[in-house]
């Protein structure tokens, strides 16, 4: 999985161009009003929307489907449990348990919204630079201090990636193997101890370095923004169609997910 | 462990958002300005760590250790496992931007539980307590975890029971692994750095979360 996801964010493209905080703003909107969705083909229409950002962004292909296939790893369950368990009639039995189709609409609808929503977010964070993002966020009124430890919290998670896999070839070098027993978890809770021990230290070595620096609860940076008109016929755009979408959800013109496929 | 997008209803959404809202308000006026530093470098490490597979027969899970976060940071394990929870939905997806408030109700909740549960020890006084204690405290953050997902679940619907049942189920062995990491963990801290630890005064009052606060404060003014 990659950890840095802002890696393309040099990539030139409508999206690379955006001002950070229009767009957190609009797309953040855009998955909200997805996560409302309750019929399919306007959930459909939601997916199609969120991979038509994702092209425009020109973010690799590999690069998010590493993850995402993690995601609809963790969504497939839905389709096994979802239509065996539905309250209501069977359309037929497998293997003695009742089949729903209702239950498997609800499985697809949620499958459909949850990959809309997890393209739209490597839209958001991909095609920025980390900390560009999250100043962004700030001059969105996030919390300052939500957005500081956030900072930190990203930076320090290379450093100590790096350390755990150097701990974890010193562990196998010593012929160590996980299996399923107790040994295997005290072994682990040693790990994680030892881990915790080392980061103690450093965090304080980087909270004398930031004092010494003059670190006094700000951060400042030379990030500028600047928006223009293009930025918000973007945003007025993608919002439009998040109004559309939830207005024709609302509307009854199609039977919720629960109740039938269209 | 955490909830996907797209499942949970309206109402348990925003539930949790201002759940979440109303608690890290509450946890973070506690935090100090030195706090911030070390507050982000320790939760980067259990980010890390929560990316250590464990095997379970042969298949494995990932350690979640929402109990350890409590037994380290005491009050602060909530704006920490918030932290992870933002950071995990920017840079791998998983949850997402809408459930951020349900998710981090779910787990630092359990972290909250957890510290309430390791304060406890106090009032003991037996051999390896940090052990058993740590222990308790790491299985009880994913039972309530548990509970509260399994909860969510059910508001949003009825024909989400089955499913809820199901994954409480599936979380007994994941609460048996968190709990030998975790007491495993907190014996060897409790050895090697007890410092690094939270709460080490017992509680004045029983063990309320809120009540926590007072004690990291006192410990905290002689230096």
């Amino acid at each position: 999985m990659p950890l840095d996801i802002d890696r393309f964010a040099k990539l030139e493209s409508p999206l690379q161009r955006w001002d950070p905080r229009v767009k957190l703003f609009t797309l953040g909107i855009f998955v909200f009003s997805v996560a409302l969705l309750n019929t399919l083909p306007i959930a459909c229409i939601a997916l199609f929307l969120a991979i038509c950002i994702l092209r425009l962004s020109s973010l690799p292909y590999d690069f998010v489907a590493s993850s995402v296939k993690w995601v609809i790893f963790f969504l497939l369950p839905f389709f096994i449990i979802m239509p065996l368990s539905y309250p209501g009639e069977a359309a037929f039995y497998v293997i003695g348990l009742p089949f729903a189709w209702e239950g498997l609409q609800l499985a697809t609808l949620i499958f459909i919204k949850a990959v809309a929503i997890i393209l739209t977010t490597f839209s958001m964070f991909g095609s920025a630079r980390f900390d560009v993002s999250m100043i962004a966020l700030q001059r969105l009124k996030c919390p300052k201090i939500l957005v500081q430890m956030l900072l930190f919290t990203y930076r320090y998670t290379f450093v100590f990636i790096e350390e755990m896999r150097r701990m974890q070839i010193a562990m196998r070098a010593r012929g160590f193997v996980m299996k399923t027993d107790l040994k295997t978890m005290q072994v682990m809770g040693n790990f994680v101890g030892t881990l915790l021990v080392r980061s103690f230290e450093r965090s304080e070595r980087v909270y004398k370095a930031m004092l010494s620096k003059g670190y006094q609860g700000e951060l400042h940076t030379m990030v500028t923004f600047k928006s223009e008109r293009q930025d918000y016929v973007k945003s007025i755009l993608v919002l439009s169609a998040a109004i559309v979408m939830l207005t024709l959800d609302f509307s009854g013109l199609f039977l919720p997910a629960k109740q039938s496929w269209f | 462990m955490h909830i996907s997008d797209g499942i949970l209803s309206a109402p348990v959404l925003i539930t949790g958002f201002i759940g979440t809202i109303a608690v890290a308000a509450y946890t973070m006026r506690q935090l100090d300005l030195d706090d911030i530093p070390k507050v982000s470098v320790i939760t980067s490490v259990f980010f890390v760590a929560s990316l250590i597979h464990v095997p379970i027969g042969p298949s494995s899970v990932h350690l979640i250790l929402g109990g350890l976060v409590g037994v380290v940071l005491g009050v602060r394990a909530f704006p920490a496992i918030m932290l992870g929870i933002i950071l995990q939905t920017i840079l791998f997806g998983h949850g997402g931007v809408t459930v951020i408030g349900v998710n981090t109700m779910m787990l630092g909740g359990g972290g909250l539980i957890a510290y309430g549960i390791w304060q406890l020890r106090h009032r003991f006084d037996i051999k390896k307590k940090e052990m058993i204690f740590g222990g308790l405290a790491g299985a009880a953050a994913i039972f309530s975890s548990g509970i509260v997902l399994a909860l969510s679940l059910v508001t949003t619907g009825e024909e989400f029971i089955a499913t809820a049942i199901y994954t409480l189920v599936a979380h007994i062995p994941v609460m048996i692994i968190e709990a030998m990491v975790v007491g495993a963990c907190a014996a060897f801290l409790a050895k090697v750095k007890p410092d690094a630890l939270a709460g080490q005064l017992p509680l004045a009052t029983p063990p309320l979360a809120a009540a926590g606060i007072a004690a990291d404060k006192t410990k905290k003014n002689p230096k």
